[in-house]
């Protein structure tokens, strides 16, 4: 499959992968609290697709699920050209159904977290591909609507997605959902120069949607858009997935650690005795 | 008010510049909203989505807080344009401060696109009528081919009056101000403006065509607004699907013949019903006549020893390139040639006045991928060479004048020079020995002048 057939590009071309979460545990609990449902989440996020295929024929949207126990491509503007409502609510049915049948264990506890690292990665694998289709090809960006809790044992996956995503130059968007604020999308979107919002009026998405996140990446150099006001920058420690403020870190891998190890669990490096209560010796305050 | 001037330059110009009761009729057509919304600047498209879903005018002020300082130019830009083509309105409340609202058609059918998506301006007529359908690729071909011919029309009508198998009386109008014919007898020639036509780009001579199409449409008494509806409707078509003739009207089905010829359409008979396909170059019409930073792949490599190598099995490039440039031999595949100061001058015998600017941008445009990579794609010491030939051909300019001398007394030879100044045809004097060169458009009047002198 070519991700585009012909090359005529603005410079407001745009390839908008856009992450939805579909934590069935999630939507659940946003049933139960607020009045914002999935399907009420599902109408805007359409009528947002919608206007950005509207506003270049060669803007291109692809829409990746993540769920609990997997993630998926439901929609590709390049493949499928018109009912682009029906299509990808067949998709994602069937997606739903297949993220479902995955989760045998009943024991979830809380709300659990949705497949994020996941969906990142395939997203950027797409852009990958279209970087290497050639030389012209349209400006990639990533969005992340997303709600349920940051998986701490997800970090490291999540922040080598972020740095990969530096290191290709896509920013990601973000926009938490839920009701907390996201520390993984808040540093994703820091890093790589994309915006986080956190609406206030969850009923309001589609506009926060047009007004935000409509923006191509030529426009962002004209127009205000929301700035970081403060970013979570904890890590998780690389042993036990805890959010720390303070640890152990590994000179050689920068690998987090929450204890203290005599042996680095990543690279195999051998650590010296650290002496207690000492923070100059090799802790770090991130 | 507005600061964009309006130069029809491209399609969207030439919308706005059309009197506000047809524009505002133009948008009862959702498709022209949506043609419209995708040509303005990427600035004015993301005003027009964010204010799409408020109903109170916004105002001027509240407009400017979006933008970064860096920004304003483009923002009053992008303001402009969205209250020259009317899709905003700008309105004074009694503080007298600007306040803008979307037009509320416009608006209507955004908003109707954006909740129900896209749909089709007319459905395909199913598979089982129309039963031996081009293919994608068959259908670009046709339409290549067609368009090709076109061109080489021009060149070939203009060096050796060959006729194609175009219906010649759309053909006329086409190539109207391409080509020149002094009379009957003597062949048609390539105009400069069929000359920097040859060197445009495919979408900017369509756009250029149906520029002319649309302006032509109206002395035959065809109202434009009809025309450009039409026009941008069938943009939304999609490629390689059959429709039913017969659910146009008997206008636009006028029109969909004259664009047969030009291979925007593919007209097909079956037994009982005709019907027409689009072809990609009519699907990109509503690009086209937006915007013109398309690109295709090039094919030329010229070296810095005046060489030009063209990968190009068309018959039409190598026509183009003999416009400019000596072609010493043709392989299948690849044109070899040169340019010369001989082969230049030629040219400029052809076409009166020729722009150098042309050609090398034409040979940018059109460069081989592995040579676009360099910068500068086309070798300085040849746009340096092509510039210096340029400027040698337009060194001396010849123009017909009269020389006027033996003039009686110094002030009426003063009084005669001041007289040329005036109407701008004074060209040399020489005070000393009184003699004068005025430019021979204004003989009569010199007579005139003199006359009423000597009195």
């Amino acid at each position: 499959m070519t991700p585009v057939s012909s090359k005529l590009y603005a410079d407001d071309v745009s390839l908008l992968m856009v992450l939805i979460d579909t934590n069935p545990y999630f939507w659940s609990s946003m049933n139960n609290n607020t009045s914002f449902t999935f399907s009420k989440f599902l109408s805007h996020v359409l009528a947002f697709l919608n206007s950005i295929l509207l506003l270049n024929q060669m803007n291109q949207v692809v829409v990746i699920a993540s769920g609990y126990n997997s993630c998926d491509y439901v929609f590709d503007s390049s493949t499928s050209s018109m009912q682009r409502a029906e299509c990808l609510l067949e998709k994602l049915e069937d997606f739903v159904d297949k993220d479902e049948s995955l989760s045998r264990e009943e024991s979830v506890d809380g709300v659990g977290f949705s497949l994020l690292s996941g969906s990142l990665s395939m997203a950027l694998c797409y852009i990958q591909r279209v970087f290497r289709s050639g030389p012209l090809h349209p400006q990639p960006r990533i969005l992340c609507l997303h709600g349920s809790p940051d998986g701490p044992g997800q970090y490291v996956a999540v922040m080598n997605s972020i740095f990969s995503a530096q290191r290709s130059m896509v920013p990601i968007d973000s926009c938490a959902i839920g009701s907390q604020h996201s520390a993984f999308l808040q540093q994703a979107s820091y890093i790589t120069g994309g915006v986080y919002l956190k609406p206030q009026v969850s009923d309001g998405l589609f506009q926060y949607l047009s007004t935000v996140f409509a923006t191509d990446l030529h426009s962002r150099g004209f127009l205000q858009l929301p700035r970081p006001v403060g970013v979570d920058f904890r890590a998780s420690c690389f042993c036990h997935k805890n959010t720390i403020d303070m640890g152990y870190i590994c000179s050689v891998c920068l690998s987090i650690f929450c204890k203290h190890h005599k042996k680095c669990s990543t690279c195999g490096s051998n650590f010296g005795e650290a002496r207690k209560q000492d923070p100059s010796a090799s802790d770090q305050r991130r | 008010m507005p600061q964009v001037k309006i130069v029809a330059r491209n399609f969207m110009d030439m919308v706005a510049s059309l009197p506000t009761m047809k524009l505002d009729m133009l948008y009862d057509n959702s498709f022209i909203c949506e043609a419209i919304l995708r040509s303005l600047p990427p600035l004015a498209k993301k005003y027009v989505l964010q204010l799409l879903y408020i109903d109170k005018p916004i105002s001027a002020k509240t407009m400017e807080e979006w933008v970064l300082p860096d920004g304003f130019s483009k923002h009053k830009v992008a303001i402009d344009r969205l209250i020259q083509l009317r899709v905003m309105t700008e309105t004074y409340d009694r503080k007298k401060e600007a306040t803008y609202q979307l037009n509320p058609k416009f608006q209507f059918n955004l908003q109707k696109h954006i909740v129900h998506g896209g749909v089709l301006p007319r459905e395909p007529m199913p598979s089982n009528i129309t039963v031996r359908l081009p293919s994608l690729e068959e259908l670009e071909a046709y339409a290549a081919e067609q368009w090709e011919c076109f061109l080489l029309h021009l060149i070939s009508s203009s060096e050796a009056g060959k006729t194609t198998n175009m219906s010649s009386s759309m053909m006329k109008i086409f190539q109207r101000g391409l080509l020149s014919q002094r009379d009957d007898r003597e062949p048609s020639r390539l105009t400069e403006s069929g000359f920097q036509f040859l060197l445009m780009d495919t979408n900017a001579q369509l756009w250029y065509i149906i520029r002319e199409y649309i302006t032509n449409a109206e002395e035959r008494g065809v109202d434009s607004a009809d025309l450009i509806a039409f026009l941008l409707e069938l943009s939304f078509h999609v490629t390689g699907k059959a429709y039913n003739i017969n659910t146009l009207t008997d206008l636009q089905r006028s029109i969909i013949r004259d664009l047969s010829d030009l291979g925007l359409v593919k007209l097909q008979q079956g037994r009982k019903e005709g019907w027409f396909i689009p072809t990609k170059l009519a699907t990109n019409l509503s690009i086209s006549l937006a915007d013109t930073t398309s690109r295709k792949q090039g094919f030329i490599v010229i070296e810095t020893n005046f060489r030009l190598y063209a990968y190009s099995t068309s018959k039409l490039h190598c026509e183009i390139l003999r416009l400019f440039a000596r072609v010493e031999y043709q392989l299948p595949n690849l044109i070899v040639g040169a340019i010369n100061k001989e082969s230049f001058h030629v040219l400029s015998a052809v076409v009166i006045w020729m722009c150098g600017l042309q050609i090398i941008s034409f040979l940018q445009q059109n460069a081989h991928p592995r040579v676009a990579e360099r910068i500068p794609s086309v070798p300085e010491n040849v746009t340096d060479q092509i510039r210096l030939w340029e400027s040698d051909l337009n060194r001396v300019e010849m123009m017909p004048a009269h020389l006027y001398d033996e003039f009686p007394s110094k002030d009426v030879f003063e009084a005669a020079c001041d007289f040329a100044r005036e109407y701008g045809a004074f060209l040399w004097e020489d005070s000393k020995r009184m003699r004068l060169i005025v430019k021979a458009d204004i003989l009569n009047e010199m007579k005139e002048f003199l006359r009423r002198q000597k009195q």
